[in-house]
């Protein structure tokens, strides 16, 4: 064996050590969970016993851009009377630690598929973005009051990021680094606490794990691709114009969905929410099922695309050997019908599928609840009215914005909304409890 | 519109949904942001599109229907 | 009881189809239709007022139906009494429409209408009983209207045995278990044989009849609209971006194209960036003028009418057409081109 040779077969060694410290899991992913149960701002970012403190000047030193002019910090907590305005997007503090292959894949990490290994993450903690930016529509959390238990972000220690976008600065320059700060910013709190006991540790097997004979039930979720400020990425790239694509839902707590959607704040999913993903956590959580795919379907515009990309959904899981189907979607009426008709593709290959929708039946709830059902398949859950209104008391302090374009008024006012305003109030990926009855004639 | 007894052409894209809401004269696009054109076409290409598109309409207002029809 | 009953121009015999731009009145005691029902109604109720507007009034000015609630209540009226509409579908928005606002208001009310009548949608919240289909049902119908008038006085929720057509609300609660958690039942529901459970009904849309069609494009007046969110630059009408609840209308007079930097989309549920560069993507008034010329198109409307079809309620959209319906015929328009995003 010559020496070139001797030297390689060494580095093949170590690194199938290191594979072999990877299969201690095998293809599934172990979750290191620390509890948030206080946040301040101060002098050095540090994690310890539950309390996350968070350095001013270098969680905005990871956010400042040329895009930006300045960078706010503020926290704020459950049960608070803080309003948060303009919401963009929030986002799970999480790290895989120096040489853990990173997260945000894409954006903060290499564009690779991760989901393997160990992931830290701080669970009750959330980074925000909010402010303004073209076509956003307002989305608001309050943190405490009527909407509170409304949004999944309204429950969490939030660690809001305000920022003023640079003169001249072009918008999608602005909302790339809003973007782009918030995820690294979500990453610098999570390797604060790389060195502490985690509170728990969770095991998360790869997809399709555990024994035969339970069924097999995939996930479906559709990413909107409508353009700018409209888009999501996986592994930092849009899906637009292209097709399904199946990963490990273990990628998911690992950041490979990250939203740049800032449209129907109650119907958006956010990076948190897919992070999180809702219908993921409701599998694993039963032993009588198999997790056994998540596919990411585009949404496309079209309505060719959209029979195209439904039809090819369909097949995947046909080829998955699935056996039955959540849908989720993400957008007002034109993303239900990306859901009714992969349901009806779902149906004829003889997969059952069940679609999550938002009801869209007028402010009393006496409008036809659904704009596009499904023809074939009838299984649907409903994540409640959207058209609902809703009574906010007055707060003492607003963040995001002073005012609210979408009733003129200042930001801490009582008001009254639809629920439509309220930041992830109808998630469509099912993390709210809101559903709809018929009232009694 | 139709019900008030004004025959209206509807140019959408999304004719699945056109029919099932029971549209009577549905003139199909190429997509939802720009119903009356088509950006990857050149500007002579898609005026002519545009054209052919009306002209569908005008079709379809003056031909009599019983039921949601697509006219492409 | 102290009734005000709502009735049209017509059954006001005010007048037909001129009349309909007759704004809001009060009138002392029954009228038209209202004359008989008091008979059926019998001594314990009294019909103190009728409330008449014209049906274009109505459905131009939503406000009417707070105008004339106002001058009830100052009659001391106790229940406001609408219709019957029949089929008619201006008649039907406003029966509606005064009985939802009413209901809104604290004043308790009732609408008669035909099942099939559109207005129905937009009762929000006010009980409907069914009448007939044309007034050749009046008696019927009014005898159904006193015996739901009558129940409703004693206090009583009306029901479908009492006639009671239109949706039922649905009322957002909160569930035990996430949306998520409930889709997981659901697929071991449907995977344990039951093809029927679900949250959400079917929906039924209305039938559409469709209209006749126009003998001649070359000899008709054609109106352009559109759901596109179609604006002129920096949206003076403050249309909104998404969850319309309003239409605007614009002239198009000395407009031979829909011009860049005159014309923009506000549509919320799109990228308008194909839109701006080119409006006339989304109302297409480039070529319709052409056809004008050429005489392919007899002539267009001076205006055009937008709304943003994003996020909007059925119950808005169906109001935005028969407002446009309204409108239209009045402008004699006889066909129409409406562009969907």
């Amino acid at each position: 064996m010559s020496g070139g040779a001797a030297a390689l077969s060494d580095k093949l060694c170590t690194e199938m050590a290191a594979e072999t410290d990877l299969q201690a899991h095998g293809d599934g992913l172990r979750r290191l969970v620390h509890d948030v149960r206080e946040l301040a701002l101060g002098e050095r970012t540090s994690y310890s016993s539950g309390r996350l403190t968070v350095s001013t000047s270098e969680a905005a030193a990871l956010v400042s851009d040329p895009a930006l002019a300045g960078v706010r910090l503020a926290c704020a907590a459950p049960g608070d009377a803080v309003r948060i305005v303009a919401v963009l997007d929030a986002v799970q503090p999480c790290t895989k630690g120096p040489g853990g292959g990173g997260v945000f894949p894409g954006f903060v990490g290499p564009a690779m598929p991760p989901g393997r290994g160990e992931t830290h993450v701080l669970r009750g903690a959330a980074v925000i973005a909010a402010g303004h930016l073209p076509r956003a529509q307002e989305a608001v959390i309050d943190m405490s009051g009527p909407a509170a238990p409304l949004s999944p972000l309204a429950a969490t220690h939030n660690l809001v990021i305000e920022f003023d976008p640079a003169p001249q600065a072009p918008w999608e320059d602005v909302e790339a680094a809003v973007r782009r700060g918030l995820l690294r910013v979500a990453v610098h709190l999570a390797d604060a606490a790389l060195d502490a006991p985690p509170d728990a540790v969770e095991e998360l097997p790869g997809p399709g794990a555990g024994p035969v004979g339970r069924p097999r039930i995939g996930i479906v979720t559709n990413l909107q691709t409508q353009g700018k400020y409209k888009d999501v990425f996986v592994y930092g790239r849009s899906l637009s114009g292209g097709l399904p694509t199946v990963i490990s839902p273990n990628e998911l707590d690992d950041g490979a969905v990250v939203s740049g959607q800032y449209g129907h704040p109650a119907l958006k999913n956010p990076t948190y929410l897919h992070q999180t993903h809702p219908v993921v956590a409701a599998l694993r959580a039963r032993d009588d099922v198999c997790l056994a795919a998540l596919v990411l379907c585009p949404e496309p515009v079209g309505q060719d695309a959209k029979e195209l990309v439904a039809a090819h959904a369909a097949r995947l899981c046909r080829a998955l050997d699935l056996d039955a189907v959540i849908l989720t979607k993400e957008g007002g009426g034109n993303a239900d019908a990306d859901v009714a008709l992969k349901m009806d593709r779902l149906e004829e290959e003889g997969i059952v599928a069940v679609g999550i929708f938002a009801e869209m039946a007028g402010r009393d709830g006496t409008g036809p609840p659904l704009v596009v059902p499904p023809t074939r398949a009838t299984a649907m859950v409903s994540v409640g009215n959207y058209d609902e209104r809703i009574s906010l008391p007055a707060c003492d302090r607003a963040l995001g914005g002073g005012r609210l374009a979408l009733v003129d008024r200042p930001a801490t006012d009582a008001l009254e909304l639809p629920v439509a305003a309220i930041y992830c109030a109808l998630s469509p990926l099912g993390w709210g409890h809101l559903t709809c009855y018929e009232a009694a004639v | 519109m139709e019900r008030a007894g004004i025959p209206t052409a509807l140019l959408c894209n999304l004719v699945s949904i056109a029919v099932r809401v029971g549209a009577p004269r549905i003139v199909p696009t190429r997509g939802i942001p720009y119903p009356t054109g088509d950006p990857e076409l050149g500007p002579q290409q898609e005026r002519a599109w545009r054209r052919q598109l009306v002209e569908r309409a005008l079709v379809a207002v003056a031909t009599p229907v019983t039921e949601p029809t697509v006219f492409d | 009881m102290r009734i005000v009953h709502y009735i049209n121009q017509f059954f006001a015999g005010v007048g037909g189809e001129e009349a309909a731009g007759t704004g809001p009145e009060l009138h002392d005691g029954p009228m038209g239709p209202g004359r008989r029902l008091a008979a059926v109604l019998g001594d314990e109720h009294e019909i103190v007022a009728t409330a008449v507007c014209g049906d274009d009034y109505a459905a131009g000015h939503p406000e009417f139906a707070a105008e004339l609630i106002e001058q009830a209540r100052a009659r001391g009226a106790e229940l406001l009494v609408a219709g019957p509409a029949f089929t008619s579908g201006r008649y039907g928005l406003a029966c509606a429409r005064i009985a939802g606002a009413a209901v809104a208001a604290g004043l308790p009310a009732l609408a008669a209408m035909h099942p099939d009548n559109p207005g129905l949608a937009e009762a929000a919240g006010a009980p409907v009983v069914e009448s007939a289909e044309t007034a050749r049902g009046m008696r019927p119908s009014l005898d159904r209207l006193a015996a739901a008038v009558t129940k409703l006085a004693g206090g009583e929720e009306l029901t479908a045995a009492d006639g009671r057509v239109g949706a039922v609300p649905r009322i957002n609660r909160r569930a035990a278990s996430n949306a998520a958690e409930r889709a997981v039942a659901l697929v071991l529901t449907r995977l344990a044989g039951d093809l029927q459970a679900s949250e959400i009904p079917l929906p039924a849309f209305d039938q559409i009849t469709p209209a006749a069609p126009i003998a001649d494009p070359a000899h008709a007046l054609v109106a352009l609209l559109t759901e596109g969110g179609f604006v002129p630059v920096g949206n003076p009408d403050r249309l909104e971006s998404a969850r319309a609840t309003k239409w605007i209308r614009h002239s198009l007079e000395g407009h031979d194209s829909a011009e860049a930097g005159t014309f923009e989309s506000v549509h919320g549920g799109f990228s308008t960036q194909w839109a701006n560069a080119e409006p006339n993507r989304i109302l297409p008034l480039d070529v319709a003028r052409q056809l004008e010329r050429e005489g392919a198109i007899g002539g267009l409307h001076a205006e055009y009418f937008a709304t943003t079809g994003n996020g909007t309620t059925v119950a808005d959209a169906r109001r935005f057409g028969v407002e446009w319906a309204a409108e239209l015929h009045q402008a004699g328009i006889q066909a129409a081109i409406l562009t969907a995003t």
